[in-house]
């Protein structure tokens, strides 16, 4: 056996180093990633030659495995060209949502900066040649304060905010002032007041001066045009700045506010008192602050989930179990904008890569876009798509192709009148949901949930109705209703309805009136509801609807008495409209062209585990290094496994303390002696091990040995598994992680 | 001439009343102030620049007259730029341009004013720039050169035995009531009313603080909510009028005693802010618009590791045992204590002295520890008390646990949790909470958590 244990060890130490360089799977990812963008882009310019070349392929339905691979390609590059048109569309949808949400607190921010320029300007300007004299002018002390914008982000994260920032600076500079920011690390102890002058003038004057100081600006504020706009500085974060550099640099702004009229904008991520914690009591003195509140990340979280998942025209869809854990990331972890766009991102892309049909998000985008004509570019590739997606779709992968046949005409358009009219019921219920302060991603999570879609218990059993159900696919829609949870909150928003004055309600219904102008059955009922509405009204009290609330604190009985009706119409209409037109995606058929359900892979794309999985690879390292001789024998430890992984390995065998002696030892051991471990045929034959073994175990010196070991210690510590000796102990190190 | 040392607390007039001086004698001065000039660099250049006639502007580039940082090169500047000033001050007097250099009839001085200088204590080597400041006018040995020293603190604070003569100390009192009083009805339109007006608030704030700045925002507010309490601003006060204006009045004085800062908003959140006082009496800062609930989002995982915090720098480590007993014996320990414990006076002794010291410091190790414990209590009590939990809650757990690291630097960006410095792989580091009970508890209600059952009070 030992004859033959020699090359062995021989050959494997080589392939995993070969295997590590090839297979060493987070860099090897990054680097097909990018190669893989750059073939898109590629793809991209040479788009037509490549469908020319395609089309023959296409129509021969017959499985030819060159082909499919070919073609296989081919698709993938449809898929990426469709998630970047998707993605893309998202995007911008996103921003100009963000961008909407803020717009009034930005409007507001501009006024108020302009009317205390006004203050300033109002105390007298100095003359102009006194501007830039080294010592103050005297004025009485309440000219001396600066004034300060306090705008609360109601987040404790700072992420999202910080593009908010940029845009108020661009915004501040579209109408004429001087902006300039400052970040937490101009303001921190280390760069000191020097370092947030240097900025200021940086951003300013665009200059870079060795010794900054205020006499630079004021002589640049003169230069500009003396006393025409205001000087906005703006500090991102005040939680994260050092108190005293901010408190100095605040004084002697205060000191110069006479000379050059600067307003100070301040993010303040926490509380309204966190200045008062921050600022130094004389420098606080100097403030007169205003508070301005930014949308709460929940508002803007709301936002941008209405545009994406329900009003945006690209189709792609979440499943429920991705909405939950979307909707649960949110809310425990990590509650920033960025990382739920992030995870909407990762969602597309995985969705993309992973469904072979998915390219058809691409043509329903299409064929929204340019309605009715089409020129013949778009004309031909629509035709390759559906060539390719006939092919695909008779593959096993969809069950219930055989049943609707392959029009795919039909799946597409029966798809999109779903979505509509899905969207619609969810928007009509998160409209209620505004009124008892809902929200619309638990309203989305139950929507979605595809449980709920239960069988009509009529006079048959249900027991029955689901035989029927399974038996009958292809009029599977009629047998089956949404019946929302008793304690839901779909159950509630219904509830609500009963409840609504008369004016809520009317306002109501006119929102609805908006939102379903797109699906003719639904929007009929309620142009119904909204005429007997007016018409209960018209009964009661004349028929003007705009002065309704008035009426309606005037004449309470009466008025409560004739709308009664009314509510019970809007509840039913509401309980009809979830019972006929909700159904979750996940029960409607072909819905896996455009719903990405993947829960996990998203988790582990979002979430990572990094400690976890550090530790699994550790162990389970024949996996990644795939050599044949660590496969074969998975309990015994060879040599030729990395030395991170051995230590590891016999590291398992410790308590929370590791003798480091006896570490090294059974390294050592381990290291030198490829099958001493758990090997008990080395003994019964130890000539011959002995004389192969000699002079590899001589070129091993100790010290080669001791430094493999110490690498290891120090690889396992930074990767935070280990901690290295304490003085009390020093001969002993301490495990940090335990079990997976 | 030695230097002279002007000290006094603040805003006493000190500044005020040299450069006053100053300009009525229409004598030169270079005025530069440790405050805007922040370094012993710009100090210098700021001296220079002023001395050469050199005013920094686009033409040439932003730069200073002369490049200058170490103190010998600035001596040797100085010595040039002085000598070139004062021949000119003797050989024409009053043809000099500039309003700070302006015409000479009384002497041919030139004086060099530092202001804020207690400040430079705070700079980098401020043991060497002290003394070669006090000693600027022997090491120059020119006697039209005069030196003036302001600084909020007394000479004492500065003087270290290192060899140069001790400057003049000239004193600026604080002002007495009286003082203010005749400094505050200066400039005012309407002399009886503000008389009457400081009357009343004079006394109160007075105790509190005294310097003039300081009084005049909070007095210049205060005025005008004193005027509007009075229906005419013109009308002549007499008595009767003058009491209900102070029974109208008297309200607003002793938040403003209290208060720091006044956060307004924007006009057009201004109704609701109306109301809100209406409601909530006055407007205090920190007062009664953080009173219910948490103003700002948090991500519960986060909620959870802040209260951890709180109660790991809150309870001393000994009874964590105790209190996160996971088979719930929190109450029976209790009781068991409270009788063996030592006595009460030894009790009472700790407690003060848990008290003097604040919050304490924790390891990470504990955090963790005590965030397991009560998210997994937590998670337990969701369970029972709500049917309609969404989610399968098996994993639950793990998920709130997963980044729990990240969670706690932000928590330490936003301030509520304190970091000492140490090695960030030796993984030693001791966290302080700096969390108020108020706001704790805030959280502990966002996210209905039982926090006072955990916390440890006597």
């Amino acid at each position: 056996m030992a004859p033959s244990a020699a090359p062995v060890v021989e050959s494997p130490l080589q392939s995993t180093v070969e295997n590590i360089e090839t297979n060493f799977q987070p860099f090897y990812v990054l680097h097909k990633a990018s190669s893989r963008k750059n073939s898109r882009k590629s793809n991209l310019c040479g788009k037509s030659r490549k469908r020319t070349k395609l089309s023959p392929t296409g129509p021969n339905g017959i499985e030819n495995p060159d082909a499919e691979e070919r073609d296989g390609s081919q698709l993938e590059h449809l898929r990426m060209e469709a998630l970047e048109l998707v993605w893309s569309k998202m995007e911008t949808t996103i921003k100009d949502v963000l961008r909407d949400t803020n717009v009034k607190v930005f409007d507001d921010i501009c006024r108020w900066v302009f009317e205390s320029f006004a203050a300033i300007r109002s105390y007298g300007t100095p003359s102009s040649s006194s501007a830039t004299r080294p010592f103050p002018t005297f004025t009485r002390a309440e000219y001396k304060i600066l004034f300060t914008g306090l705008v609360l982000t109601k987040n404790m994260e700072v992420v999202d905010d910080l593009l908010t920032f940029e845009e108020l600076g661009f915004h501040l500079k579209s109408h004429g002032c001087h902006v300039a920011s400052l970040s937490s690390q101009e303001l921190s102890a280390k760069s000191s007041i020097g370092g947030c002058i240097r900025s200021l003038l940086r951003q300013l004057l665009k200059v870079t001066v060795d010794a900054a100081d205020m006499f630079i600006l004021a002589s640049w504020y003169r230069e500009q045009g003396y006393y025409e706009n205001p000087v906005v500085v703006i500090v991102e974060d005040i939680e994260r700045c050092c108190g005293p550099v901010l408190s100095d640099f605040i004084i002697m702004l205060s000191e110069w506010v006479v000379k050059i009229p600067i307003i100070l904008i301040m993010g303040v991520a926490t509380t309204i008192d966190a200045p008062a914690n921050v600022l130094r009591s004389n420098a606080l003195q100097q403030l007169c602050p205003c508070k301005f509140v930014l949308g709460s990340p929940a508002e803007r979280m709301e936002a941008v989930v209405e545009a994406v998942l329900l009003r945006h025209c690209c189709m792609f869809s979440i499943g429920h179990k991705v909405a939950v854990f979307l909707r649960k990331y949110f809310l425990n972890q990590d509650g920033t904008l960025t990382s739920f766009i992030r995870a909407m991102k990762i969602a597309c892309v995985q969705h993309f890569t992973t469904e072979p049909l998915s390219f058809m998000l691409a043509r329903l985008l299409l064929e929204e876009e340019n309605m009715g004509f089409q020129d013949g570019n778009d004309a031909s590739f629509l035709e390759v798509l559906s060539k390719h997606a006939s092919d695909l779709l008779s593959d096993s992968r969809y069950p219930l192709a055989e049943g609707t046949g392959n029009n795919l005409g039909n799946i597409l358009s029966e798809l999109k009148r779903w979505r509509k009219s899905w969207s619609v019921v969810v928007l009509c219920l998160y409209q209620v949901g505004k009124f008892s302060k809902v929200q619309l991603l638990d309203l989305l999570c139950e929507a979605l949930d595809p449980q709920l879609l239960k069988p009509i218990t009529s006079e048959n059993s249900s027991r029955l109705q689901q035989e029927k159900g399974t038996s009958f696919s292809s009029s599977y829609e009629l047998q089956y209703q949404f019946s929302s949870r008793k304690d839901g909150y779909i159950y509630q928003v219904i509830r609500k309805v009963r409840d609504l004055p008369a004016e809520l309600l009317h306002q109501l219904l006119m929102s609805w009136e908006k939102i379903t102008h797109c699906v003719p059955e639904i929007h009929e009922n309620v142009k119904d509801l909204l005429l007997a509405f007016k018409l209960g009204n018209g009964k009661s009290s004349g028929k003007d609807i705009a002065d309704l609330s008035r009426r309606h604190a005037s004449r309470n009985g009466l008025f409560v008495k004739s709308s009664k009706p009314m509510m019970e119409k809007a509840e039913s209409f509401l309980n009809s409209l979830v019972s006929e037109h909700m159904r979750p995606v996940e029960c409607i058929p072909f819905h896996e062209l455009i719903c990405f359900k993947d829960v996990r892979k998203l988790q582990l794309a979002l979430i990572g585990d990094p400690r976890r999985r550090i530790q699994v690879d550790l162990l389970e390292f024949q996996k990644i290094v795939k050599c044949t001789c660590c496969s074969e024998n998975r309990n015994s430890l060879l040599p030729c496994a990395h030395d991170s992984t051995i230590m590891y390995r016999l590291a398992q065998e410790h308590g929370d303390l590791i003798n480091l002696h006896d570490w090294f030892q059974s390294f050592k051991r381990v290291v030198s002696h490829p099958q001493a471990k758990g090997n008990h045929r080395t003994k019964q034959c130890p000539t011959p091990k002995k004389r192969k073994d000699k002079p590899s175990v001589e070129s091993k010196s100790d010290a080669s040995i001791q430094a493999r070991f110490c690498t290891a210690v120090s690889e396992l510590q930074i990767t935070g598994l280990l901690r290295m000796p304490s003085k009390r102990r020093p001969d002993y190190v301490q495990r940090v992680a335990f079990g997976l | 001439m030695l230097p002279l040392f002007v000290y006094g607390g603040m805003s006493v007039g000190k500044t005020s009343v040299i450069l006053q001086i100053f300009r009525h004698l229409n004598r030169p001065f270079v005025y530069s102030s440790c405050r805007t000039c922040y370094s012993l660099r710009t100090l210098f250049e700021c001296i220079l620049n002023q001395l050469l006639l050199h005013q920094k502007d686009a033409d040439n580039g932003y730069l200073s007259a002369k490049r200058c940082e170490k103190p010998s090169d600035f001596v040797n500047f100085l010595r040039e730029a002085l000598v070139k000033v004062v021949k000119t001050l003797q050989g024409n007097p009053g043809k000099l341009g500039t309003k700070k250099l302006t015409g000479q009839e009384h002497g041919h001085m030139i004086y060099l004013i530092f202001d804020n200088l207690e400040l430079v204590r705070d700079w980098d080597k401020s043991s060497s720039i002290l003394p070669f400041l006090f000693n600027l006018h022997e090491v120059l040995n020119m006697n039209e050169v005069g030196f003036l020293f302001i600084s909020n603190t007394s000479p004492d604070a500065y003087y270290s035995n290192m060899g140069y003569l001790e400057p003049i100390p000239v004193y600026f009192s604080e002002y007495t009531e009286d003082d203010l009083r005749k400094i505050f009805m200066r400039n005012q339109t309407n002399q009886e009313m503000y008389s009457s007006f400081l009357s009343v608030v004079l006394g109160p704030f007075y105790r509190i603080t005294r310097q003039v700045n300081e009084l005049s925002l909070t007095f210049s507010s205060l005025y005008k909510t004193y005027c509007e309490a009075s229906d005419d601003l013109n009308n002549v006060p007499n008595e009767s009028s003058k009491r209900t204006r102070f029974s109208h009045f008297q309200p607003h004085i002793a938040p403003a005693l209290n208060q720091i800062f006044k956060i307004s908003s924007p006009l057009s959140e201004v109704n609701n802010l109306k109301e809100a006082k209406r409601k909530g009496g006055s407007m205090k800062f920190s007062g009664c618009d953080s009173s219910e609930h948490l103003d700002f989002h948090m991500s519960t995982s986060a909620k959870y590791l802040l209260l951890s915090a709180f109660l790991a720098s809150r309870n001393p480590a000994t009874l964590d045992a105790s209190l996160f007993d996971s088979t719930g014996g929190t109450s029976s320990r209790k009781k068991r204590k409270r009788p063996s414990e030592k006595s009460i006076e030894q009790k009472e002794i700790s407690e003060q002295e848990l008290l003097m010291k604040g919050p304490g410091t924790f390891p990470l190790e504990r955090l963790l520890a005590i965030f397991q414990c009560i998210t997994s209590v937590a998670e337990i009590s969701l369970e029972d008390e709500q049917g309609n939990v969404l989610m399968e809650s098996q994993n639950e757990d793990s998920e709130l646990m997963s980044d729990v690291l990240l969670q706690l630097s932000s928590l330490c960006n936003a301030n509520f949790v304190v970091k000492g410095g140490s090695c960030p792989l030796e993984g030693s580091t001791r966290y302080r909470s700096t969390v108020s009970e108020d706001m704790a508890l805030k959280v502990a209600r966002s996210i209905k958590f039982p926090l006072s059952k955990y916390m440890y009070r006597r």
